[in-house]
């Protein structure tokens, strides 16, 4: 009995992991065949890799694609996990009258959807367009700056600061340390993998960012990588084995900087859980 | 506790209101700059590396005028330049806005009036005489000449003469027919070669909107915004047609891009009713060559409806920001009066331009081998000519959306009458 319940679980396994593998597979297949072969759905690997590739890097400008999004996703990385940690820290460790006040309000701002206040912000990065041009339209500035820190990542940070031991801070006060000298000895270095969980979520949302690159970049060389890829789409006749290539090199980051944190991911999430 | 909640959901929400509603009070006021500042780069927006970027490309060799500016093309899907524009006109600022942009003309008609100072009229740049007709009523408002039309979106019937051959049918039979005609070939064609006659995609009505503009019909009023479904004849006629389509199973069922083009890549179909632009996408499987033939499109069985139709198809247009003079100008001297460029356009790219004076020339009367050896463009030229004019109006996709539903319900054996009363009362609440 305990067997077939057993197997049973295989197989659901099984066919849960291929449904969710597929698409990968399908599109590493890709990459290798013609576009016609991919419209024509076939499954198996083509001798077409090396064009593909050729196609991609002589007729589309990825390299500078994937250089702006690099520098986009790593500069709001790097804010987030500074700026969220900084708030989420002062929000549990500190006591004032108000913070929860604020802090409700900052989880409020999460429920306002990005669509929404993106005329008004479009109109805003307009109006200092001309004397701030780093932060203007069209800048990758403009498209770091909105999205350097969000609610969701203080709440993150704040979930996680509550199993972080208060008495730490309290020693560090007594050895003499400053406010911000026990944040960045004690409570950085102690906090590892929760800075891991969440420096993993905000490069992939920044480099998988869409809407708001798309509306305020506009010259051509400061595409990021999802605007490429939306432009090769769009053609009449599009070129599928390309663009799956472009997509299957547009994932490779995320999939490193994935890999590479995973197992402090992972002990970040059942922190945040226990929290 | 629970009040203070709702207080501050209350604040919120007062905040977020007011932040949108001022995004869209200062739309007039921003974007009607009269000021007449030149500029030294203009730039144009279009989608489509291998058509409409291609074509400025060629525009700006072929530039005659006496204009001192550069032109820079930029290209972006054309999801994401509706995206973009949408918000670069609402919020008000012409910061980052293009000098020129590309519109597909079911959408124009919304954009000029929703932004009726953003765009520069044309009307005295160019001779909207020049122009295949149908094409002026999608492209002005309100007497002005906004746009300069493009492409023609001249719809067409692409067969497979060898599967025709097969059910003992030859291209003459399907030549002028009507959409009732087509289904018994097609029903003759399946039996003979167990292939489909099209491919049919239930989230997309492109099909219906083909066949109701062959009867001069459109999913609005002539004014372009009251809707006219609910006792549209032409589109009870398009429903009944398809429906039949559908129950006679002449239709592969497809539901994206690359399925579709898939289908009569890789041979699953007989005939592909569509605009003339897919002819690239056609030609893409080369082993078919000399198997493919074009014929104008099935007609509605109506008095009146003409074997001619349209499908997609876009205009040029003019933003009223600085630099205007110098893209007008550009405009004028490129696709308002160059029928030379409109030869390369043809050559270089396929691109079937809705320009008069340039179907004379001798690019258009080249034979095909592909088709057979047809002179593909002189004929689709010949048709562009005789599509009825319609006003696409502002709501296309929207009733669409709801059509959508209401095609999915006729289907399934609801009454067609109410199913258009229905989406009619839909259409009319949802478009107030």
């Amino acid at each position: 009995m305990k067997n077939v319940k057993r197997i049973f679980i295989y197989v659901f396994l099984s066919l849960a992991a291929i449904v969710s593998i597929f698409p990968f597979l399908w599109m590493l297949v890709s990459i290798t065949n013609k576009s016609v072969d991919v419209t024509q759905g076939r499954l198996l690997p083509g001798t077409h890799l090396i064009e593909n590739m050729k196609t991609l890097f002589s007729t589309i400008d990825i390299v500078p694609a994937l250089i702006n999004s690099t520098i986009i996703a790593v500069i709001t990385t790097v804010l987030t996990l500074l700026l969220a940690s900084l708030a989420g820290y002062g929000f549990e460790i500190h006591r004032s009258r108000g913070k929860d006040i604020i802090f409700n309000i900052l989880l409020l701002s999460m429920m306002i959807p990005f669509a929404a206040i993106m005329v008004p912000l479009y109109r805003m990065f307009g109006s200092i367009s001309d004397t701030a041009p780093l932060i203007g339209i069209d800048s990758l500035g403009a498209v770091i700056l909105p999205t350097a820190t969000t609610a969701f990542f203080i709440f993150f940070f704040r979930q996680n600061t509550k199993m972080f031991p208060k008495d730490l801070v309290e020693a560090g006060r007594i050895d003499g340390l400053s406010e911000l000298g026990v944040f960045f000895r004690i409570y950085m270095p102690t906090m590892k993998t929760t800075y891991a969980a969440a420096a993993i979520i905000s490069f992939m949302n920044s480099w998988n960012n869409y809407l708001w690159p798309l509306v305020i970049l506009q010259s051509p060389e400061k595409r990021t990588i999802p605007l490429l890829i939306s432009n090769l789409g769009s053609s009449y006749s599009p070129d599928y084995g390309v663009i799956m290539s472009a997509i299957v090199i547009a994932t490779l980051p995320t999939a490193l900087v994935f890999f590479l944190m995973q197992k402090h991911f992972v002990a970040g999430m059942m922190g945040s859980v226990k929290g | 506790m629970k009040k203070f909640y709702l207080m501050l959901l209350l604040v919120v929400g007062m905040v977020v209101l007011a932040a949108c509603s001022s995004g869209d009070e200062e739309t007039s006021e921003g974007s009607g700059s009269e000021g007449s500042s030149s500029v030294d780069t203009i730039t144009a927006w279009a989608w489509d590396p291998a058509f409409n970027i291609a074509a400025l490309e060629n525009a700006k060799e072929a530039y005659n005028g006496d204009g001192e500016y550069e032109v820079e093309v930029i290209e972006n899907a054309q999801d994401d330049i509706i995206q973009k524009l949408n918000t670069g006109l609402s919020s008000g600022t012409t910061n980052g806005m293009p000098n020129i942009v590309l519109i597909e003309d079911y959408r124009a008609q919304s954009f000029l009036q929703a932004y009726p100072d953003a765009f520069h009229p044309l009307t005295d740049v160019i001779n909207s005489d020049d122009f295949a007709e149908y094409k002026i009523a999608t492209t002005s408002f309100e007497g002005e000449q906004y746009g300069l039309p493009f492409d023609s979106g001249v719809a067409a019937l692409y067969v497979r003469t060898d599967y025709l051959e097969e059910a003992g049918y030859t291209v003459e039979d399907v030549t002028n027919i009507t959409w009732d005609e087509y289904i018994e070939i097609g029903k003759d064609v399946k039996e003979a070669t167990g292939k489909n006659m099209l491919t049919l995609d239930p989230n997309d009505l492109a099909q219906v909107r083909m066949m109701i503009q062959t009867n001069g019909s459109w999913y609005v009023d002539e004014d372009g915004s009251t809707p006219n479904l609910a006792g549209n004849e032409s589109l009870e006629k398009a429903f009944e047609t398809y429906k039949k389509m559908m129950d006679a199973d002449i239709a592969k069922i497809v539901s994206d891009w690359s399925q579709f083009v898939g289908a009569f890549n890789s041979g699953d179909v007989a005939s592909v009713p569509t605009g003339n632009w897919i002819t690239p996408s056609v030609k893409q499987a080369a082993d078919q060559s000399g198997n493919w033939a074009v014929v104008p499109m099935p007609r509605l069985d109506m008095e009146g409806a003409v074997n001619s139709s349209n499908l997609g198809g876009s205009s040029w247009y003019v933003l009223n920001v600085d630099g205007k003079e110098q893209a007008a100008d550009f405009m004028l001297n490129t696709f308002g009066s160059n029928p030379d460029l409109y030869q390369t356009l043809v050559e270089d790219i396929g691109a079937l331009g809705t320009y008069s004076p340039a179907a004379e020339g001798d690019a258009y009367a080249v034979e095909d081998e592909f088709f057979g050896g047809q002179q593909l463009l002189t004929d689709l030229s010949t048709w562009t000519d005789e599509i009825p004019a319609v006003n696409y109006g502002l709501h296309t996709y929207a009733i669409e959306d709801i059509l959508v539903t209401g095609m999915q319900d006729y289907l399934n054996g609801a009454e067609l009458t109410t199913v258009l009363e229905g989406v009619q009362g839909q259409a009319e609440a949802q478009l107030k």
